[in-house]
């Protein structure tokens, strides 16, 4: 519950309409995309302005209240779950975009603009913005930007980190800062590469300017089959070591053409163990040469089937099954939890045989659709919750999987973030001198925590209770800390 | 004691005798005191404003400079990391004095990665020892601020250089690091993996912060494969707006040009002399390269010329050979030095300033006519593709007049930049010469990069009076 006085002065601030505080008001902002954790908060704030964030930040500060920032709410790590005695600070209604730039290649957008509203607004200008996450059409670019999303063409055009010019931004304490610049470079410390995927717990974004790019002349994928998995693996590999970086490099095993083969009917090779996509973008010119190099060394890699799409309908229908296969996978199995890690490339084949492995070991099956061409798994572990167990082991068998990732020199997660669901994760990945510095960092922009509290970066305390259950390779973590 | 970003103040000298005893016990021939040593790090190029070092040590390891560091922050000494003093800020002037850290011992190649295209490799090892090393891999690495300076200084100061329109700069091409802290800790940072949500972006605040807030000892990198075909070419316009429209243009259209290359007609003029380049004539110039397979480079080449030929230019004049290319690049990077031939006896004021490609035109021709009203030489060159152009500012040291005079000017071209949504370093860095400058810019966000300072480095050890101003 919040103190009376707070809710009065946030009423001065707010319109009614604006200021949610009854149970069914609030219910539907009690989780984001990750569903597993719930937490309804005391308020639900809509401001329909910076001067408002500001306002409300301040009272926040001054009444030690927790803030949530919310974009669109489709956080696959629960960014934007709720802190209880907290208020959710709903970017929704700055949804404007402010100004596209088609000199400077440049669009000024607010918070809750849609990452696919930015390209469509910038398309009769022959621009496009590159970051492309799955939930594009629904995801906002506040989100976006504090998650440091990718998505498919993120191989060749960069992260949300390189994408992004000037984040304008209100502290905890109410200040209006500016990060970037719109020129290359912004002299001093990278305070725009830390706001980048701090998830909220820095400062609120109130406008973001983005870089464009102009649209490519023309596109052609190639579908390269493969009878082995860890073959295809390989030959990710060998397309990006002789030097191409293709628009977008996506893998598929056959569990996963398999459903996306009745759900779209693309024309998957039903038989291949593994499917690779493989786009080419550019001038004609540049997309014919490099799509020959690209099906040179497919085939020197040993794919037993090439295609190469010979129009753009073609080139859609080959993309519609990746694009569609996480709600394809939803149809053949009740439930599926979606791992979220990335490995250097030429360690992905060795650990998609190991994922194989343990899939058989667990009697779970396991979908591999991913960013190949950027090592970023997206293991989809299929199983039923309804059956006593399934549960247990398939987080068990998720977090085989990232610790992996860690043991092959990767990360935790490649695109969806800390939030509330690896904040354990977070300990086995980072020793305490790392740690620390985070915290140090967090303790600079927000002293008192309540930017997102709970969230990103674990505590030393937490992390040596989580390390109290978890004993990796028989080492205690943290064994310099008192244990509680 | 001085706290991060207060004023800091110079160690009891008792400390620093001290200290000195206990590191040239320790290493020996590898910690010197002599004056000329401390001399020559006291100053990297640009403005020789020195500022020497107490002492300078020579670290083989990561161990030995966390070692040092540890004694350094028990004894609350300050210590400057140093790689082969290119720096053109002052970065490097020992302000309190202090250890000066020169990493350039560290120089081994410690991993080529084929298959994942990327590196690891010690702080003091040179972009050109680099590429050398990477012969024969198919691969290169090709950021290029001019200099053949450190690893771990273009890390360190964020360079960028002639390639960046292409390739990015060393924010883009950096993917992790090994970092000594403040307190003389071993850490990593980011890892090899190509993305990473996870923790806040330690590795891309730690480039760019001119060994302030850590002791960088390895980087990992990002590597390119050397493109199958790449040719150059020179084309001269009759006047500087028309050349720097062109830039816009091509820009604009999203050619994707390995570098573009503005050389005013002064400038071209002292090219000219210093690199006998006969051929050509003392005119407003663009230098071009193309990367890419023989198709696309040709297809590139011919969308530039015609949009070159629309703004008056001449006719390119090719560089195909790979002789007759580093003939010409060699000319652009020894622009510098040509331009200090052009009035022996004087000193060069390199100032750099970057502004969004829209205002380029502006910028550039507001400067020149600037330049024209102080009486002073100061030829123009620029990696103009990223709006990125810099100005050697000649003045004789020994008259305070001109040197107040080439400062005003400099501080002029910071200003106008920042004005026209730009900034007041491209790639040069803050170091001392252009604190007021960031002030300047960032208004508000001062206060967080000095909270970050001192969440970092609470006692302002790390390269003090640097990057941050005081509060």
């Amino acid at each position: 519950m919040l103190d009376p006085a707070f809710t009065s002065s946030l009423a001065q601030v707010l319109a009614p309409a604006s200021l949610l505080t009854d149970a069914e008001d609030t219910r539907p902002y009690e989780c984001d995309g990750l569903t597993l954790f719930r937490q309804q908060p005391a308020a639900v704030l809509l401001p329909d302005n910076e001067a408002q964030v500001v306002a409300i930040l301040r009272l926040c500060h001054a009444a030690h209240v927790p803030v949530v920032a919310r974009g669109a709410g489709t956080s696959l790590s629960g960014g934007a779950l709720p802190a209880a005695d907290g208020v959710v600070l709903s970017l929704a209604k700055l949804r404007r975009i402010v100004a596209i730039d088609p000199l400077a290649r440049t669009a000024i957008v607010e918070p809750g603009v849609r990452n696919l509203a930015i390209s469509e607004a910038a398309a009769p200008y022959g621009l496009f913005y590159a970051p492309d996450p799955s939930s594009q059409i629904a995801c906002s670019i506040g989100g976006n930007v504090a998650e440091n999303a990718g998505g498919v063409h993120c191989l060749k055009y960069g992260l949300t980190v390189h994408n992004v010019r000037k984040v304008r931004a209100v502290t905890i304490e109410g200040d209006v800062v500016e990060f970037g610049s719109d020129a290359l470079d912004s002299p001093g410390y990278d305070l725009l590469a830390l706001i980048n995927g701090s998830e909220g717990l820095l400062a609120v974004i109130t406008q973001i300017t983005v870089k464009l790019l102009a649209k490519p002349q023309y596109a052609q994928v190639a579908l390269a089959a493969f009878d082995d998995l860890e073959r295809a693996g390989a030959a990710v590999g060998a397309v990006i070591g002789a030097g191409i970086i293709p628009g977008g490099l996506e893998m598929m095993d056959q569990q996963a053409t398999r459903a996306v083969e009745a759900f779209v009917h693309a024309n998957y090779p039903l038989d291949a163990a593994a499917v690779l996509l493989i786009e080419s973008d550019g001038t004609p010119v540049e997309v014919a040469a490099e799509m020959a190099e690209i099906t040179h060394v497919l085939t020197a890699s040993g794919a037993t089937e090439i295609r190469v799409s010979q129009d753009e309908t073609q080139r859609l229908l080959y993309w519609s099954g990746r694009k569609a296969a996480f709600p394809a996978v939803g149809r053949i199995s009740p439930d599926y939890y979606c791992i979220d890690g990335t490995i250097p490339r030429a360690a992905l084949p060795r650990v998609l045989r190991q994922i194989e492995d343990w899939s058989r070991e667990f009697g779970l099956p396991c979908a591999n659709v991913f960013h190949a061409g950027d090592g970023n798994l997206h293991p989809l572990i299929l199983f039923d919750a309804n059956k006593p167990g399934d549960k247990e082991r398939t987080v068990e068998f998720g977090d085989r999987i990232l610790q992996l990732c860690i043991d092959v020199g990767g990360t935790i997660t490649g695109e969806h973030g800390v939030g509330i669901e690896k904040i354990g994760g977070m300990c086995a990945q980072f020793p305490p001198v790392v740690l620390e510095r985070f915290l140090g960092i967090k303790r600079a922009f927000d002293a008192e925590s309540l930017l997102n509290p709970g969230k990103g970066v674990p505590t030393l305390a937490r992390c040596a209770e989580f390390g109290r259950m978890h004993v990796h390779h028989g080492e205690l973590r943290h064994p310099e800390l008192p244990r509680f | 004691m001085n706290s991060a970003t207060q004023s800091p103040t110079r160690p009891q000298p008792e400390a620093v005798t001290a200290l000195t005893a206990r590191l040239r016990s320790e290493y020996g021939d590898r910690a010197l005191t002599t004056h000329a040593i401390r001399e020559q790090h006291s100053h990297g190029e640009g403005l020789a404003d020195a500022a020497m070092p107490d002492i300078v040590v020579f670290p083989h390891t990561n161990e030995e400079v966390a070692s040092i560091m540890r004694i350094c922050h028990a004894a609350r000494i300050p210590v400057i990391a140093f790689g082969v003093g290119t720096s053109l800020e002052g970065h490097v002037a020992a302000l309190y004095g202090g250890v000066c850290l020169d990493l350039s011992q560290m120089n081994r190649v410690l991993e080529v990665n084929d298959a994942d295209l990327d590196c690891r490799v010690q702080a003091g090892v040179t972009r050109e020892q680099l590429n050398t090393e990477l012969k024969g891999t198919g691969l290169f690495f090709p950021i290029d601020p001019g200099a053949n300076a450190t690893i771990g200084g273009m890390t360190s100061t964020r360079a960028s250089g002639t390639n960046a329109v292409r390739y990015g700069t060393m924010r883009e091409n950096v993917m992790g690091l090994t970092v000594v802290t403040a307190d003389g800790r071993i850490m990593r940072t980011g890892n090899r993996a190509r993305k990473s949500s996870a923790g806040y972006d330690l590795t891309r605040l730690l480039v760019g912060s001119e060994g302030t807030l850590g002791i960088i000892t390895e980087i990992q990198l990002r590597l390119y494969g050397i493109p199958e075909s790449i040719s150059a070419a020179v084309c001269q316009f009759p006047d500087l707006k028309s050349a720097v429209d062109s830039v816009i243009v091509a820009m604009q259209l999203g050619i994707p040009v390995a570098r573009i290359e503005l050389l005013d007609d002064v400038q071209m003029d002292a090219c000219i002399r210093y690199s006998q380049l006969t051929e050509f004539a003392a005119k407003p110039t663009l230098c071009f390269e193309f990367h890419g397979t023989e198709a696309g480079v040709r297809e590139q080449a011919q969308m530039i010329e015609s949009i070159a030929t629309d703004h008056g230019g001449s006719a390119f004049q090719w560089a195909t050979k790979p002789e007759e290319r580093s003939r010409l690049w060699k000319a652009r990077h020894n622009a510098y030095y040509a331009a200090l031939a052009l009035a022996p006896g004087k000193q060069g004021f390199a100032t750099d300033a970057c502004v969004p490609i829209s205002r380029l035109t502006d910028c550039v021709l507001e400067t020149q006519a600037d330049v024209a009203t102080t009486g002073l030489v100061a030829p123009i060159v620029g990696h103009v593709g990223d709006g990125n152009f810099h100005l050697v500012i000649l003045f004789d040291p020994a008259n305070l007049d001109e040197r107040s005079k080439a400062e005003a000017l400099a501080a002029r071209v910071a200003l106008r930049a920042i004005a026209m949504g730009g900034t007041c370093t491209g790639e040069h860095g803050i170091g001392v010469h252009k604190l007021d400058a960031l002030r300047a810019e960032h208004g508000d966000a001062i206060a967080l990069m000095q909270a970050i300072k001192r969440a970092l480095d609470p006692l302002n050890l790390l390269n003090p009076g640097k990057t941050v101003p005081p509060v």
